[in-house]
């Protein structure tokens, strides 16, 4: 059959596993965590209390990117208020000094607020790879009841820990209904 | 993770123990009662200037424990009216810091019978040592903007609405505190839907016998000048160092091996939220939002507050500058990342940090209303710090007189599961 040859086998995007409810899928998640995974998510119709900690999750770095925003926008606000009001277009209003502290303030804090904003707001798109407009996953029919009531688990190919047979065994043993090879 | 209550519920988790602190409450209520009682023999036996400063002194200092009060019963009333889970492993130390409210409403009276003590006994005339000045017959003669408002400046109708104050505050302290440690006795139900309907009543008329005492206690020291944010101003102290003085005590309960589970690095996360959003960021939006609003408007009779706190040369001028930088700037940066909200000695050090400056900032809220007197007189230290120690003396009594936490609230469950999900 030499046709069938020069078909090339699409390469494998990882392993994904059903899980039929939360206890399960939360034990599950515990054991491939121990088992030293890191490429690897849960999928779940409903948020799971407790699950950042049995995914061993760190903390987001977003906290940095808005501090980032706010740190910009406070010293932007300083420079560019000291820049018009000091310099640029000196106006006497009310007899308050040029570069007074007291008008500025509301301006520094909107500025601060309003790049912090930007910061987890746009900071939370590109840290989750969003928008994201393919994933190998939504091949899977299966997969589409993970909005309704099951629960994945998917580790991917790329994880240093993965084996071909051994990771797909392990899902079966922790419990998983259904384990299936995910093409990319 | 489940976690039976009995087994958290043990004796040596939830009491403090007869002897612990037994010499400490007494230790600092006696140095607390002997420092009033310098500031009182100071004033009695001192110049004009001295019989002033300790009627503003000990007024700031019995206003700072009235605040403690006042600030621990609204969260006690807002815990109640949300019906809050999570706090409720917390809640009996807000209760105890409430129910010492009269500790602040007995100083308030002393100080008011020292004021009619120290102004008969010594010569009157313009500059007699009154704490409320319109009192002073010889100082209003004359006065038009007095006489708009003398009518509600009376000091007869000023003692009867001191009395309706402190009626309010303390029968929703009492009454507060009556639901919550009959529940510990019987463990009815109900006590909680009584304690929740008392809170939404007494969120309503507490707001606004705090905006009416905060106006005759602390703007009417200068009758001349109003300002509509000074309330706010005074609500801000309130909650901030209620909350900073109830999660001190929360943490050394902890540092001494009680409260396992009842009060983890969970609560004090989200009791460190609220001492930065109030003590810290609330403080400093109104602060900021009411000198703006003067400065900006420059209308003379607003701006005579800010005009004395801004002389050259006074100690007030160094205290307007000193407040934004340790009440807000270095508190915000140092309390704003996650780790330190979660350290014990970390939270610990801010709470004491904030409840000295929101000290400092009450004071300079008050004394400088003196005529002609330009910083500190040893009246003042002794004079504030009385108060202060005599409330946490008491305080002390207080937490080791009872269990640390309600003891048969239906929902305790809700609190010993509390996690912050982030």
């Amino acid at each position: 059959m030499a046709h069938a040859e020069a078909i090339p086998t699409p390469p494998v995007w990882g392993v994904m596993a059903e899980f039929p409810d939360i206890t399960s899928i939360y034990k599950a998640a515990h054991e491939v965590r121990d088992a030293g995974f890191t490429k690897w998510d849960v999928y779940s119709p409903v948020p799971i209390h407790g699950m950042s900690e049995a995914m061993g999750l760190k903390l987001s770095r977003i906290t940095f990117i808005i501090g980032a925003g706010a740190t910009t926008g406070v010293l932007g606000a300083i420079a560019l208020q000291i820049g018009i009001s000091a310099y640029e277009y000196q106006t006497v209003v009310g007899g308050k000094p040029f570069a007074a502290w007291e008008p500025f303030t509301p301006i520094i804090f909107e500025l601060g607020v309003l790049l912090s904003a930007f910061g987890a707001v746009f900071g939370m798109l590109a840290l989750n790879k969003l928008p994201m407009l393919y994933h190998p996953l939504h091949k899977k029919e299966r997969f589409l009841r993970v909005s309704d009531d099951r629960f994945v688990l998917a580790i991917e190919a790329d994880d240093p820990n993965y084996d071909a047979s051994a990771t797909g065994a392990m899902l079966k043993k922790l419990g998983a209904t259904h384990v299936d090879v995910v093409e990319a | 993770m489940h976690v039976s209550p009995e087994k958290v519920l043990s004796k040596e988790n939830i009491y403090l123990g007869d002897r612990s602190g037994g010499m400490l409450w007494a230790a600092l209520s006696f140095v607390g009662l002997a420092l009033i009682g310098v500031a009182v023999i100071g004033a009695l036996a001192g110049d004009v200037m001295a019989k002033s400063v300790a009627l503003y002194a000990l007024h700031t200092g019995a206003l700072i424990a009235m605040g403690f009060s006042i600030g621990a019963m609204v969260f006690v009333m807002l815990f109640r009216a949300v019906e809050a889970g999570w706090s409720i492993s917390v809640r009996r130390q807000f209760e105890n810091v409430m129910s010492l409210w009269w500790v602040g409403a007995l100083l308030i009276v002393g100080v008011v019978i020292l004021q009619m003590v120290l102004t008969r006994t010594s010569e009157g005339g313009h500059d007699a040592p009154y704490l409320w000045k319109w009192m002073n017959p010889a100082y209003t003669e004359g006065d038009t903007i007095y006489q708009a408002k003398a009518a509600y400046l009376s000091p007869l109708f000023f003692y009867i609405r001191l009395v309706v104050y402190f009626a309010i505050w303390g029968g929703l302290a009492t009454g507060l505190w009556y639901y919550s440690t009959q529940q510990d006795l019987d463990g009815d139900k109900r006590h909680s839907l009584h304690a929740r309907n008392l809170a939404y009543v007494g969120m309503v008329v507490g707001a606004f016998s705090l905006l009416f005492a905060s106006t005759d206690l602390v703007m009417s020291l200068d009758y001349h000048w109003f300002s509509t944010m000074l309330p706010v101003w005074f609500f801000a102290g309130c909650l901030g160092s209620g909350i900073a003085l109830v999660v001190l005590t929360l943490i050394v309960l902890r540092s001494m091996g009680r409260l396992h589970v009842l009060f983890t690095s969970e609560h004090q996360h989200d009791l460190s939220k609220l001492v930065f959003g109030f003590a810290v960021c609330f403080w400093a939006y109104i602060a900021f939002s009411q000198y703006m609003l003067i400065w900006y408007a420059n209308i003379p009779e607003e701006t005579a507050f800010f005009d004395i706190r801004k002389q050259p040369g006074t100690l007030w001028v160094i205290i307007s500058w000193v407040l934004p930088i340790a009440h807000f700037i270095l508190p915000f940066i140092f309390f704003l990342p996650r780790p330190i909200r979660r350290s014990s000695a970390g939270t610990a050090f801010v709470c004491v940090w904030l409840i000295l400056v929101h000290i400092i900032d009450w004071w300079w809220m008050i004394r400088p209303n003196i005529h002609g007197s330009t910083g500190m007189h040893w009246i003042d230290v002794v004079g504030v710090a009385g108060p202060v120690l005599l409330f946490v003396g008491l305080l002390i009594r207080k937490v080791a007189s009872g269990p640390l936490v309600p003891l048969r609230d239906p929902r305790m469950y809700e609190a010993l599961e509390h996690k912050n999900y982030v």
